[in-house]
């Protein structure tokens, strides 16, 4: 095979380039202009605007059909360029205060965010694979950014050991999906799955578990969520800002798109029921689990996994629809979610210390700013509107309920229910709630400012007017065919 | 209307004007300090007050004779792909609970301005985006555009019994909001499940009450009876929870003793006048056939909570929690009214939710008056005020007399019409309600006698002052509401009476077997 590069085929990658070359552009000032360092953020900044600029490239497939882009693709960039920026804004005072602000944080960050978008470009399972990789191992290191602290440390371990772990189950996956099929590349597998079923063939079944194992590891659901926790709480809040958002995202999707050519006449039995199962455990246990915690960041970590449990309600019902209003879901998810992230951040005593829910006691008065983001968020992940959190969950809902899956519904609705005793307890604490002690906290800096402004305008905006945000949705989700609407 | 014309803020828009003009309040107190203490209540009365003149205006421009939800209609797209439209217009039912959410939203600010408040700021953002929520769930008319302002309301509710309510708040702002919760989550599956029936039976999506009424009564969703049932009950415990009705009535009591004395005003004026619109005008023209099916069960429920209501309300030592039980017991017999079917109970029973919410309010109103003074609601703390406070103890007596049924206020148009309509339909029914209103006026009338006749036995009661002015400016609406409806009932009847006979005839259509 000759390698032709076209210059169609570079355009494809455009932000991919563009934040690779920031990430190293960072790593090098450094290394040689460390003065610089303050000003480190905003070049970060640039780095994310300018893989904006270059994501309008054109649709198709690239690199010998190794890459595909489409609007779908294009519909991540956006997001996880989103939550990028969104961490970088927020975080950005954090890490300066406690002299953190090394190049690498946002450099990591950088080409985190490229891997991501790389693996839901690739129409390869080996590029879906390098860009988990790559994601991945930006991650990695930055959950083990505050290395002098046991919880950071053990945060990265626990976190890499499972990555790794989910990478084998990833590899198997891919062999034994060649080894059945004699190509690792989606479009092809499409091609051979419309000529008869191949979701029947057991070899074919166990690759496909083994890889939707491996996005669940990522994704966190039950029962592959054991990590979430102890990550969320002894990683840097910036990271975890990305780290809980974009990566669940873009695995959900790829989740669908490898899904959608291996069953291009719509999922049957038992994988239809399986997700179903995945779903309903993650929602009932996400939900019912963070009732009992008492630390901002562990909760969390458990409302995620229930979140991304509404989410597999989606995956389950497996239409255009449904797909359409994952995505809704999963952008509302990402800025909500990160909105909550944030102003817990900038609502603790620092990164080092212990978010105890206790601690937001009395910052409804203190921080009134802030305290009203963080309430904003959890109404947002409560569902309830006028906030982008209820049109996600509406859509999901929704086509479940017309594609017959009730139960699924039920459970959801269910769970929600039991999510506000631990939502709404964050504004009873920020808002109800005398302080016992005092709290340092450190004063609010004008980029958070912005990354604050930012959220709530969308939590709101497109909880009022989702047009926009369904259009694109839409034809995002076109993207991906599906079987025969059931 | 097309869906570019331009908003006309006072013609074709008013009802959008109606809606978000309070929230715009509510919006603009954030850039005032929260020091500022007259301009917050500048802000907060020029924002309710001039709601309450577009209502007037609105009221004004109103033709009762109208048939059918369709005036001052608003239609605009919302989100196109899914069939749900910016649709609102109302009828004579709503615009009277329009106009009684207006009256009592610059009431209770009014109120507000006499009493010591804390973090006085969003004790008047709390009220004006509840009065947004209130206003918007009364004049939607897309099933989707409903359930947001109805759980739009929850939030401002939750905090304004969370910070501003008593000892055991947190308590009860919790239940109040899980309670509702469940219901609302209920309906609002109903309502896709809904959708999802009407566009396969008609191939075209819409969650519009005025594609779905026209469908119900023709039978063109060809329901199975499992579940038109299911449907029923998914819309009807949202609504019979907020009511609220035996046995789903027990966050009240909690949330009314708790509530700062605004929240228990507009929880009992209006939000469970909301649950009785809600089944006038989801649960009964939707489901007429089951609605048909379980009358009797619903009926012995309103029968037990009207009995029962007035009961445990007789029982009590504190005066928040007598009120609370007796708005049970009240709006209990709404219900009876409802589901008895004809257009006397249902004109009674829609006369009776704005004639409750103004004596309930005026009596929670006057409860808050004593507790803003002396801190306490047992009735065993007062005694023979009547010398010390001539002024709430006139007013008091007013709204006692107007809550009991005394010919010549508001209370027995209302009770009275329902008592006959549900005489027609049965009239063992019609005994088992008697008695709960004969109770009423024991367990009423005791409080009266209890707090402000009696021998002047405690020291502590010396000092009271009467009501001031601000306090009185708030409550003389509500009186002269209370009189004015006795005396010349016509005004409101003939209001609602357009409404109610269309509820009959949608209901004759199916329900009459």
């Amino acid at each position: 095979m000759t390698l032709n590069l076209t210059s169609a085929d570079l355009a494809a990658v455009g932000p991919e380039i563009v934040l690779s070359v920031f990430g190293l552009l960072l790593v090098l000032l450094d290394a040689f202009a460390r003065p610089l360092r303050p000003a480190f953020p905003y070049v970060a900044l640039a780095g994310l605007f300018g893989a904006n600029w270059a994501g309008h490239y054109l649709g198709g497939t690239f690199f010998s059909k190794a890459i595909e882009a489409s609007d779908l693709t294009r519909f991540v960039d956006l997001a996880a360029i989103s939550a990028a920026t969104l961490a970088v804004l927020g975080g950005a005072a954090l890490l300066e205060r406690d002299r953190k602000n090394q190049g690498e944080f946002y450099a990591l960050l950088l080409w985190s965010t490229a891997g991501l978008t790389l693996m839901v470009k690739g129409s390869d399972l080996l590029v879906v694979f390098i860009g988990l990789e790559m994601m991945s191992f930006g991650l990695y290191v930055l959950a083990a950014w505050y290395r002098e602290t046991a919880e950071s440390v053990e945060s990265a371990m626990k976190y890499f050991l499972v990555g790794a772990v989910a990478s084998a189950f990833l590899l198997f996956g891919v062999a034994t999906v060649y080894g059945r099929v004699g190509s690792t590349n989606l479009i092809a597998i499409r091609e051979a799955a419309l000529g008869h079923s191949l979701l029947l063939d057991p070899l074919l079944s166990a690759g496909l578990l083994a890889i939707v194992a491996a996005l669940s590891f990522k994704i966190a659901l039950v029962p592959f969520h054991s990590w979430a926790p102890d990550v969320y709480q002894g990683m840097t809040t910036p990271a975890v800002t990305f780290l809980s958002t974009a990566p669940k995202a873009a695995a959900m999707v790829v989740m669908v798109r490898i899904l959608g050519a291996l069953a291009p006449n719509g999922l049957g039995d038992p994988w239809q029921p399986l997700l179903g199962i995945l779903a309903v455990a993650s929602i009932l246990f996400g939900n019912i689990v963070a009732l009992s915690q008492r630390d901002v960041k562990r909760m969390l970590a458990y409302s995620g996994i229930a979140q991304m449990g509404y989410a597999a309600i989606a995956l389950a019902t497996f239409n255009s629809d449904a797909f359409e209003g994952l995505l809704v879901f999963l952008a509302g998810y990402i800025l909500t979610n990160a909105a909550a992230f944030l102003s817990s951040a900038v609502l603790s005593a620092g990164e080092k210390e212990a978010h105890s829910l206790s601690d937001l006691a009395g910052m409804g008065r203190r921080r009134p700013f802030a305290a009203t983001i963080l309430s904003l968020s959890m109404v947002s992940l409560a569902g309830f509107p006028p906030t982008v959190g209820f049109i996600g969950k509406f859509l999901v809902f929704r086509s479940a309920i017309a594609a017959g899956l009730m139960p699924l519904a039920l459970v959801g609705i269910l769970g929600s229910l039991i999510s506000v005793g631990f939502y709404f307890r964050v504004i009873y604490y920020l808002w109800m709630k005398e302080p016992g002690h005092e709290v340092e906290i450190p004063e609010e800096d004008p980029l958070a400012g912005a990354a604050y402004v930012l959220v709530a305008a969308g939590i709101l905006l497109l909880g009022v007017m989702p047009r926009p945000l369904l259009e694109i949705a839409r034809a995002a989700a076109a993207s991906v065919s599906f079987g025969p609407l059931r | 209307m097309t869906e570019s014309a331009p908003f006309d803020l006072l013609g074709a828009d008013i009802l959008t004007t109606l809606v978000f003009l309070p929230s715009i309040g509510g919006l603009l107190l954030a850039l005032v300090p929260g020091n500022a203490k007259n301009a917050i209540r500048a802000v907060g009365l020029l924002f309710s007050g001039a709601t309450l003149a577009v209502s007037a205006l609105l009221l004004q421009r109103f033709d009762p004779r109208v048939v059918g939800i369709e005036s001052f209609l608003v239609d605009r797209h919302w989100i196109p792909r899914f069939g749900i439209r910016y649709l609102m217009g109302i009828d004579g039912l709503s615009l009277s609970l329009i106009l009684l959410t207006t009256v009592l939203s610059v009431c209770v600010l009014l109120v507000a301005c006499g009493q010591k408040i804390d973090r006085w700021k969003g004790y008047v953002a709390a009220f004006l985006f509840l009065e947004t929520g209130m206003l918007g769930s009364l004049v939607a008319l897309d099933a989707i555009l409903f359930y947001v302002f109805w759980e739009v309301m929850l939030i401002p509710m939750y905090f304004i019994i969370g910070i501003w309510g008593g000892k055991r708040r947190i308590y009860a702002t919790m239940k109040f909001v899980l309670f509702t919760l469940a219901g609302s989550l209920l309906m609002l599956v109903g309502i896709l499940f809904l959708g999802g029936v009407h566009a396969q039976a008609t191939h075209f999506q819409s969650f519009s009450l005025l594609d779905w009424i026209p469908a119900a009564a023709s039978g063109a969703w060809h329901l199975s009876i499992r579940q038109e049932n299911f449907l029923f009950w998914a819309f009807a415990l949202a609504f019979l929870v907020k009511v609220p009705l035996f046995p789903l009535h027990t966050w009240l009591p909690d949330a009314h003793v708790e509530a700062p004395t605004g929240g228990s005003v507009i929880l009992a004026g209006v939000l469970l006048k909301l649950g009785t619109y809600g089944l006038l005008r989801f649960a009964l023209p939707l489901f007429p056939g089951a609605t048909f099916r379980f009358t009797p069960f619903i009926a012995a429920l309103a029968l037990i909570g009207i009995v029962y209501g007035a009961w445990v309300a007789a029982a009590q030592k504190d005066m928040k929690k007598l009120v609370a039980y007796s708005s049970v017991s009240h709006l209990a017999l709404v219900v009876l009214g409802i589901v008895a079917g004809n257009a006397a109970a249902i004109s009674g029973a829609m006369f009776q939710m704005i004639g409750h919410g103004l004596t309930t309010g005026l009596l929670f109103l006057l409860v808050g008056v004593l507790y803003e003074r002396r801190h306490t609601r047992e009735m065993s703390d007062y005694g023979g005020v009547a010398t010390h406070v001539p002024v709430t103890t006139t007013l008091f007596v007013i709204a006692a007399l107007g809550s009991v049924g005394l010919p010549g206020l508001n209370g027995f148009v209302g009770e009275f019409l329902i008592l006959g309509g549900v005489f027609q339909r049965s009239v063992v029914w019609c005994a088992i309600a008697s008695t709960g209103l004969i109770l009423g006026a024991i367990y009423l009338l005791t409080l009266v006698q209890k707090v402000f006749w009696g021998p002047d036995r405690n020291s502590a009661n010396r000092g009271l002052t009467d009501i001031n002015g601000w306090e009185l400016a708030g409550a003389l609406p509500l009186v002269a509401g209370i009189v004015w409806f006795g005396v010349a009932p016509a005004p409101l009847l003939n209001l609602v009476r357009t409404s109610a006979d269309f509820v009959v005839q949608i209901a004759h259509l199916r329900m009459v077997p």
